[in-house]
């Protein structure tokens, strides 16, 4: 008995492919079904990816070109957990009351916006897949996370965290998860799982400077500004410029986040580190980022992107094949002589990551 | 009894431990069939859960099982609830 009423979350993306062979085997069809329906869509994408690396195509041919415009959609769960929850606010409808709905939904499109205007992505499949997310989840729920569907948001105890719409890099963290599973769908775990979480950092970053119209000098490179409530001694949750740096609390502890592999976290919890690990990569990218400076979207952001969707990053990648890949895209889009292909290059080597 | 609950993970990537023990309170037998309820209806290793989801460790006298979010029963989400709030 779950509480999700009739919606059926995506988990199984998460699940390495032999428990999901296994689940798709049992007797139990509410086991079976996601299983079978997640095989069978992780086999499209990976034909996609496949397609899109050998043939350079920019997705599946499909009937009709995705539209420019998102398609935002804002339900409300009236602090109960069952997903979506009630529709509070359609694409093109006016503002309503609720700040909370208002911050969804302009966070939607200015994830949308960056996404298409910077990398040329339709939505996070890259085929205009609608927006949905979900407010006021559960009661004093202080986190925002990604189901596999959907965006979902708590609005925080009050006591320690506020609402989760407040930072617009939260709302583009979330949705960023969505373009990775739909791009490398790297492992929600160990290493694979910190650069998983480390692009949603990164791209999040990047859709509140680009919002913003901040340059990387400009730029406060946090994550979660905004988002612990006042009696807090911190910042944010995640420093991009300093790992390690964002809080340090008598409630919270201090945030334990390496910035170099010497300091990489050996730990089960966490789902193995991943929120404190995607401390290096997310240091590699502001360290690339400001060196080559202007606005980080335009340069490390595509080098960025090009790494995650261009096919080649694999599920269980570690931070060397993505470095690997940074390096191949810098080279490959701004030449072999360019100071992005030495940015990227020394970047990953102050971090202490070698190139795989 | 003795409840005891480990949050971790969710987008703040922040541990949260709290624990109760229901001996001598006149709620206990309350606490004791919730328990019992969340315990069975745990896995016996830890779920890869969502993107930014938290993950849950919930041990009682001794026996520890495991949950992640949004996939919690009814009983789970009460007891992890509860005991955060009102445990020590």
């Amino acid at each position: 008995m779950t509480t999700n009423g009739g919606f059926e979350p995506v988990f199984c993306t998460v699940v390495p492919p032999h428990v999901l062979d296994r689940l798709a085997r049992n007797d139990d069809p509410a086991l079976s079904g996601p299983a079978r329906r997640t095989l069978l869509r992780d086999s499209e994408l990976r034909s996609r990816r496949r397609v899109t690396t050998e043939f350079r195509l920019a997705a599946a041919p499909t009937a009709k070109a995705p539209s420019d415009q998102p398609l935002r959609t804002v339900y409300d769960a009236g602090h109960r957990t069952v997903l979506p929850g009630t529709e509070v606010r359609a694409e093109g409808s006016e503002p309503g009351q609720d700040a909370t709905v208002n911050r969804a939904y302009s966070g939607l499109g200015a994830t949308f916006d960056l996404f298409l205007k910077a990398y040329g992505r339709h939505s996070i499949d890259g085929d205009g897949l609608p927006l949905d997310a979900t407010v006021h989840y559960d009661e004093d729920y202080g986190n925002a996370f990604w189901n596999g569907e959907q965006m979902v948001f708590g609005d925080g105890d009050g006591e320690i965290f506020l609402d989760f719409t407040i930072p617009i890099d939260v709302i583009g963290h979330e949705l960023a998860h969505g373009v990775t599973q739909y791009t490398a769908n790297l492992t929600y775990y160990g290493q694979p799982g910190a650069l998983n979480e480390s692009m949603s950092d990164v791209f999040g970053s990047l859709i509140k400077q680009y919002t913003l119209g901040q340059t990387a000098a400009e730029a406060d490179w946090l994550i979660g500004a905004g988002l612990l409530a006042p009696g807090v001694t911190g910042k944010a949750l995640r420093s991009m410029k300093e790992p390690g740096s964002a809080y340090d609390d008598d409630v919270l502890g201090k945030d334990p986040q390496p910035g170099t592999m010497d300091d990489y976290v050996r730990t089960g919890r966490d789902n193995g580190g991943v929120h404190i690990n995607s401390g290096i990569p997310n240091h590699a990218f502001y360290l690339a980022a400001t060196a080559l400076g202007g606005y980080a979207w335009e340069k490390a952001g595509q080098i960025w992107y090009d790494a995650l969707a261009g096919g080649e990053l694999g599920e269980r990648a570690f931070f060397g094949d993505f470095a690997k890949l940074t390096v191949k895209a810098a080279r490959e889009r701004f030449g072999a002589g360019g100071e992005e292909l030495q940015a990227v290059e020394k970047a990953w080597e102050q971090v202490g990551v070698r190139i795989l | 009894m003795r409840i005891q609950v480990r949050r971790t993970g969710g987008f703040a990537g922040i541990e949260r431990h709290a624990e109760v023990d229901t001996s001598g309170r006149s709620d206990a037998h309350e606490w004791q069939a919730l328990a019992e309820k969340a315990l069975a209806a745990g896995r016996g290793t830890p779920p890869i859960g969502v993107p930014d989801g938290f993950s849950y460790q919930i041990t009682v006298d001794g026996r520890t099982v495991y949950a992640a979010d949004p996939r919690l029963t009814e009983e789970q989400r009460k007891l992890i609830s509860r005991v955060l709030k009102e445990g020590a």
